[in-house]
């Protein structure tokens, strides 16, 4: 037991001894546009929770909208971003985001049932009120391009993680479940609504 | 025994996972060109996004019209490093290839049974428009035949594994239980168009 313990601690050290620098803050071309991209949708609040409600909720409407609302989501949001990039206004971006933070949060929340135009033009509008503020947010100093892909591939992952949220509907107690994740997003979304407007008074 | 071989397992994971760089110097050798040729396009973004993007889109084809592009794409390559060198450097430009990483991708999230003859069209025209642009850092000193080859054999690797691991993922379509990967598929060409527009939007940006 003790040779055991020694031999372990053992090769904890040579562990140890042996490891190289992390670099673990290296922030600068690809690398960091990248870096900045990919935890830009994760590190705003809102975006995620809207994100991941738009996913919940195609999953809760079902086909058409489990698989076409992956594929189109982020090119709609996209084609907001570039908008963005361009400083194209749009009319109060934050208020929009965090009301579709509220808008699905509550269409989770209470199983909202719609035809699937209509959830489409709901999301494609959110998604480009979303992209836009990705966009205006840009990093001067990252690589714009790695950054683009970046935040395109964690809004998708985002989405998609929403879509695995929402397969729970298939069972009673799941769907309960995500339908309290919909009122707490709902709730988010009042918060940040409140913030957004106090801010623009 | 198997505490032995779990210690075995510990410590090759912590030197592998602690190894330097080998430096071996085989820049310093006659086929560092080579490598640099090869290594080029694959620490570019725009040549990673769009190489992928049609190597993707040629896998989703099926491997009767793909396999087209395992001679096509590499020889485009070379023909574009030619132009660009004749031509002296002649690029077509970032608004070029934000376009054409916005083909690509739509074309694979509509999922555009396109025929053989546009495809290879589609892979000259891309490995002209690359191979000229990788021209851009070819020095005086390079060798320019070992820097081809490489940019070639990197064409050549990039598109046929991205096809390959394609057709693998995708397997059969008859199979209804797996046909979520088609739909993955499309949604990951979506994320190609998307970054396309976004490429788009930061080159004509203010």
């Amino acid at each position: 037991m003790l040779s055991r313990r020694l031999s372990l601690l053992n090769t904890l050290v040579a562990v140890l001894v042996l490891t190289q620098p992390a670099l673990a803050h290296e922030q600068a071309g690809v690398a960091g546009g990248l870096s900045s991209g990919l935890l830009h949708p994760l590190t705003g609040i809102d975006h995620l929770i809207a994100m991941v409600a738009v996913g919940i909720w195609g999953a809760q409407l079902g086909a058409p909208a489990i698989w076409v609302l992956p594929i189109t989501f982020p090119l709609v949001m996209a084609f907001g971003g570039v908008l963005g990039v361009l400083r194209v206004p749009l009319p109060m971006p934050e208020v929009a985001v965090a009301l579709s933070a509220l808008v699905l949060g509550a269409a989770v929340a209470i199983r909202l049932r719609v035809p699937f135009a209509a959830a489409a033009v709901v999301a494609g509008l959110f998604a480009i009120f979303h992209g836009h503020a990705h966009g205006t947010e840009l990093p001067s100093a990252a690589n714009p391009l790695a950054y683009g892909a970046g935040f395109v591939v964690a809004t998708g992952l985002l989405h998609l993680r929403g879509i695995a949220i929402g397969t729970l509907s298939r069972w009673p107690a799941g769907a309960r479940l995500i339908q309290g994740f919909g009122v707490a997003i709902a709730a988010l979304g009042c918060y940040f609504l409140a913030l957004s407007l106090e801010g623009a008074a | 025994m198997r505490h032995t071989l779990g210690r075995a397992c510990v410590g090759a994971a912590a030197l592998i996972g602690s190894a330097p760089a080998a430096d071996a110097h085989i820049v310093a050798s006659r086929l560092g060109d080579f490598y640099a040729g090869a290594l080029h396009p694959l620490t570019d973004l725009q040549d990673l996004i769009l190489w992928i993007a049609l190597g993707v889109l040629a896998g989703s084809l099926g491997a009767p019209k793909g396999r087209w592009l395992v001679l096509v794409f590499p020889l485009g390559l070379l023909a574009g490093l030619v132009l660009g060198l004749t031509s002296g450097g002649v690029s077509a430009g970032p608004v070029a290839d934000a376009g054409m990483v916005v083909v690509l991708g739509l074309l694979l999230a509509a999922n555009v049974r396109i025929p053989t003859a546009p495809l290879c069209a589609t892979a000259l025209g891309l490995a002209l428009m690359r191979g000229a642009a990788n021209s851009g850092d070819v020095g005086s000193e390079t060798n320019r035949l070992l820097f081809a080859a490489g940019l070639a054999s990197a064409g050549y690797a990039a598109i046929t594994l991205a096809m390959a691991v394609t057709l693998a993922f995708r397997a059969t379509d008859a199979d209804p239980s797996i046909a979520w990967r088609g739909i993955a598929i499309r949604a990951f060409g979506s994320w190609i168009a998307a970054i396309g527009l976004m490429m788009g939007g930061f080159v004509l940006a203010p």
